[in-house]
């Protein structure tokens, strides 16, 4: 009885850790200012150029290596896998090794699948995904910065911009601390995600190999 | 009519409550055997987590680390990396729960999974001395713990390990079994709960 309470909260958690991960792949914000890089002076600026450049992004196609740290153990593991995303809100996370795993977020719906079974979620279904899903159109159209979710400050160095993303909600508290998104000056594409926990762990995903824009079928978002 | 029924009641309750180890015979001499077979130790690895709880599935990664103190750790995350819970044994079996988030932060959640990682670990088989049974083509040794007794159970001639269990007055709670590679480098790890629908599936996974 609690086991099964357990494990339709924690889908809901899954869930919920696979959407900010998506949301976050596309959205730029931190407290101290990080090494090597300086505060962007012009901000309204930014956000101008960051929508009209987001806008400007139709798909993407990429190669990702994460790597999550277990601080307090001083372990990691590393892990790959493919990325896709077409506009509005067609997502595909594929890990590849040296586990498979894949989340297919298309609309509302999200497909969690692993080496067993998969998940059906729609994400309309709980208020928190509603809040999240915003997030994401607020991180793919440019204009997270004006997001209520985080308190977002943005720094720069000559190739990136680095946005620290301070969660305000306590729903999104409960999962982690900050959330460092560097984004590509050229292509104001996202080039890493760090998401810290409160407990100190981290998970870093850095995205090689993107292709802008090119044709690919939306059968990759199909399930 | 009325007799017949009660005893039919009566043999109903008794079939239906009868132990299920019953047949264990108590022995006293198996030489060396136990040595053979323990201390059950697993080496550090993550393993694929895959669970099935009460018709819900749920998947993950799970740590399994000895750390410097000869305590052991176990942590699970997601694929996508958020840590859902970082639990430390001691060296005595000790539990400890170092983090958990808010969905796995139950009571029985965390009694059912401290039970099944502290028999895996083979935390309950450091304690003496083990009562000794034999049972058909097995041995059985249990450990009298606070939440049941913990037993492993071997072939006659103490050449592998069969399987693990959790039982409790007479019921079988949990078996842990290790097809294929076996400690201390399981290549996977099969928990099944007896009293209610639970599985988990661990497959140890090959870091790159």
């Amino acid at each position: 009885m609690h086991m099964c309470d357990k494990s339709t909260s924690l889908n809901k958690s899954r869930s919920l850790w696979a959407i900010i991960f998506v949301a976050t792949l596309f959205c730029v914000t931190g407290k101290a200012q990080p090494k090597g890089f300086r505060p962007v002076s012009d901000l309204p600026t930014f956000k101008k150029q960051f929508a009209t450049q987001s806008a400007k992004v139709s798909s993407i196609e990429s190669s990702f290596t994460q790597e999550k740290v277990l601080t307090a153990l001083t372990e990691k593991i590393s892990s790959t896998g493919k990325f896709w995303f077409k506009r509005s809100n067609k997502v595909r996370i594929e890990y590849t090794k040296p586990y498979t795993y894949t989340m297919i977020m298309n609309g509302d719906k999200l497909l969690l699948r692993d080496d067993q079974k998969e998940n059906r979620i729609n994400v309309r279904s709980n208020k928190l995904f509603q809040q999240i899903n915003q997030i994401m159109i607020d991180c793919v159209q440019g204009t997270v910065l004006d997001s209520k979710d985080f308190n977002v400050e943005v720094f720069e160095d000559e190739r990136t911009y680095l946005l620290e993303m301070v969660p305000t909600s306590r729903s999104l508290r409960e999962f982690f601390s900050t959330i460092v998104l560097k984004v590509d000056k050229n292509d104001f594409t996202a080039a890493s995600i760090e998401m810290n926990e409160k407990s100190g762990d981290s998970t870093a995903i850095l995205f090689k190999d993107k292709k802008l824009n090119t044709q690919f079928s939306d059968a990759v978002f199909a399930f | 009519m009325r007799c017949l029924l009660f005893e039919s009641i009566i043999a109903f309750l008794l079939v239906g409550c009868s132990s299920e180890y019953s047949h264990l015979q108590k022995i006293q001499d198996v030489g060396d055997c136990p040595d053979k077979v323990l201390p059950l130790i697993i080496k550090t690895s993550w393993y694929d987590a895959s669970v099935d709880v009460v018709g819900k599935h749920l998947s993950g990664l799970l740590f399994i680390k000895n750390m410097p103190d000869s305590s052991k750790r176990v942590v699970f995350t997601s694929e996508a990396g958020l840590t859902f819970f970082d639990f430390s044994f001691s060296k005595e079996g000790n539990f400890h729960t170092v983090s958990v988030i808010k969905q796995f932060d139950k009571k029985a959640v965390i009694r059912t999974l401290q039970k099944d990682f502290s028999l895996i670990l083979g935390l309950p088989f450091l304690q003496s001395p083990a009562e000794r049974y034999s049972a058909g083509d097995d041995f059985y040794f249990g450990f009298k713990e606070k939440y049941g007794t913990a037993y492993f159970i071997t072939n006659k001639d103490c050449a592998s390990l069969q399987r693990l269990e959790w039982g409790d007055r007479g019921k079988r709670l949990v078996t842990v079994r290790t097809p294929g590679s076996g400690y201390p480098t399981p290549a996977i790890i099969e928990i099944d709960h007896h009293t209610f629908s639970m599985k988990i599936k661990l497959t140890r996974i090959e870091k790159e």
